[in-house]
């Protein structure tokens, strides 16, 4: 019997996470459906993704750019000394700038936007639940997934995609900056490495990345906020709940990408 | 005008409507009262299908609700006005904009200033005059309710539920919400549902009363009978005695 009980309560306790899991999955790929049958053809409101737009780009690019130009620095500085050390002046421009574009600034950005972006949609998005005004759309007979979820999830992929841009832009701008400052690297030599040694192939490998990316983001928040329970309490847990799932979720689909493109 | 017969609703694996019958006669004014978590917001927001039955039917205007898709339950809403308990007015716009909301969906080719006309007209009705460009955040809690109430009666839907439409406010205020959802009664003949736990003020309202516990019907008839009623239930809950069943 002491047996049995043992290894009931080993399921149990193994089975309960692995269920819930199994349930935020599932919601998540639901909500992915959905959002697609949005959007072929196209049925969402122009109005709330132009809000979402401006909300989620424009507002971001101070923190964006200060992320992107200091990312770019540190390649620099932690480079500098092997730099000089080697006089590897030459490949300055082309570590930072293939760091940059393929790794670095997706990867950084896309974090830097589901910690500014993602939780804050979470958070919005719990709170109308919690204060009826999800339900209020319903009983306006107004799909919430279609007028609140969808122009979220194109706003997400489209501003992270731009925002990369310009972070890439920045980034490499602090990189030569700080090559300059630190590692006696001219601008002219730093430019003649990054443009010849990298092509439009690591860029465009970097802007996938943001793209889906963004996408994660922009699912898991919106699955997160629109299924809080509990009240004030619930959208905290919610909030937590998207951040870490987003970052994993980036990681993850990070490994998978840099497998999977040139 | 709204029927339901025999309802059953489980959330979360608890029943909280169970074997529910009442019917609704065009023009009337119900009262829907009872202890609290008695399923009386979970009748209100199954009436307006946004909770599907179980068990039983309910039929809207001659349509049954519980088996109708999404997308056809949209007919049947457009009848329907809601007040929420928490007023569910919407953050991201403005005062006007919430109350001309439902308006904006039912006709599309209304024009911005035409919405606004309308919303202005109906935020003076309810005495919200030069409240139009603030946000819902700026607002008292009177103030929300009385948006929402804009809001719930902008489309003049022939039926409106007013969920808890006092809570939380003081007797002045109850009172000139109780003379404003009177006022809107009178002018559209609407069929009136309201939720709430000023029983006094309520009871002032409303023609019937319909009692609800542990999702069950304990009364359902003319408010003047509630006091005859002899279930001990809603005798100790109309008489607010401490002893009791509740």
């Amino acid at each position: 019997m002491g047996v049995v009980t043992t290894f009931a309560n080993f399921f149990a306790a193994v089975g309960a996470p692995v269920l819930a899991l199994c349930a935020e999955v599932g919601g998540i790929l639901t909500l992915l459906f959905r959002v697609l049958w949005c959007l072929v053809p196209p049925r969402f409101d122009l109005d709330e993704t132009w809000r979402n737009l401006h909300k989620m780009g424009v507002k971001s690019v101070p923190i964006i750019v200060l992320t992107a130009f200091f990312t770019g620095g540190i390649m620099v500085i932690q480079a500098a000394v092997f730099v000089k050390k080697f006089g590897a002046t030459s490949l300055v421009g082309w570590g930072a700038g293939y760091a940059v574009f393929r790794e670095v600034g997706p990867m950084l950005l896309g974090l830097m936007f589901s910690g500014r972006v993602g939780s804050n949609n979470t958070a919005e998005l719990g709170t109308m639940v919690v204060t009826e005004q999800i339900d209020g759309l319903r009983a306006l007979s107004i799909d919430p997934v279609r007028y609140l979820l969808v122009p979220r999830v194109i706003s997400m992929i489209v501003m992270l995609f731009l925002l990369t841009i310009l972070g890439d832009v920045v980034a490499i701008l602090g990189a030569a900056l700080f090559g300059t400052v630190l590692a006696d690297v001219s601008l002219a030599s730093f430019w003649v490495s990054f443009s010849q040694n990298l092509h439009v192939a690591d860029v465009v490998h970097g802007l996938i990345k943001a793209a889906v990316f963004g996408f994660i983001v922009a699912l898991t928040s919106c699955h997160f906020g629109i299924t809080v329970k509990g009240g004030a309490v619930g959208v905290g847990r919610a909030v937590n709940n998207a951040v870490v799932a987003a970052a994993l979720g980036i990681v993850l689909s990070d490994y998978l990408l840099t497998y999977a493109l040139p | 005008m709204i029927r339901c017969d025999g309802l059953g609703l489980t959330l979360s694996h608890r029943p909280v409507l169970n074997d529910l019958s009442w019917e609704l006669a065009p023009g009337s004014v119900w009262g829907i009262i009872g202890p609290p978590a008695s399923g009386k917001s979970v009748l209100a927001k199954t009436l307006c299908g946004l909770f599907t039955p179980q068990q039983g039917t309910l039929h809207v205007d001659g349509v049954e609700m519980t088996r109708l898709p999404e997308p056809e339950r949209v007919t049947v809403r457009r009848k329907m006005g809601m007040l929420f308990q928490n007023n569910a007015l919407f953050d991201f716009l403005r005062v006007w904009e919430n109350v001309a909301f439902p308006l904006a969906r039912q006709d599309p080719s209304l024009s911005r200033e035409a919405l606004a006309a309308r919303a202005g007209e109906r935020l003076r009705a309810v005495g919200l005059a030069g409240s139009e460009e603030k946000w819902p955040s700026e607002l008292s809690g009177g103030m929300k309710k009385r948006v929402g109430i804009a809001r719930a009666t902008i489309c003049n839907a022939p039926v409106l539920i007013y969920d808890e439409p006092t809570a939380g406010l003081d007797p002045v205020t109850t009172s000139k919400i109780y003379d404003l959802l009177t006022d809107l009664r009178t002018r559209h003949a609407s069929t009136v549902i309201a939720i709430s736990s000023d029983i006094p003020a309520l009871r002032r309202f409303v023609d019937h009363i319909l009692f609800l516990h542990q999702g069950q019907v304990r009364y359902r008839g003319p408010e003047a009978g509630l006091e005859a009623c002899e279930d001990p239930v809603v005798y100790q809950f109309v008489r607010g005695l401490g002893e009791g069943p509740l």
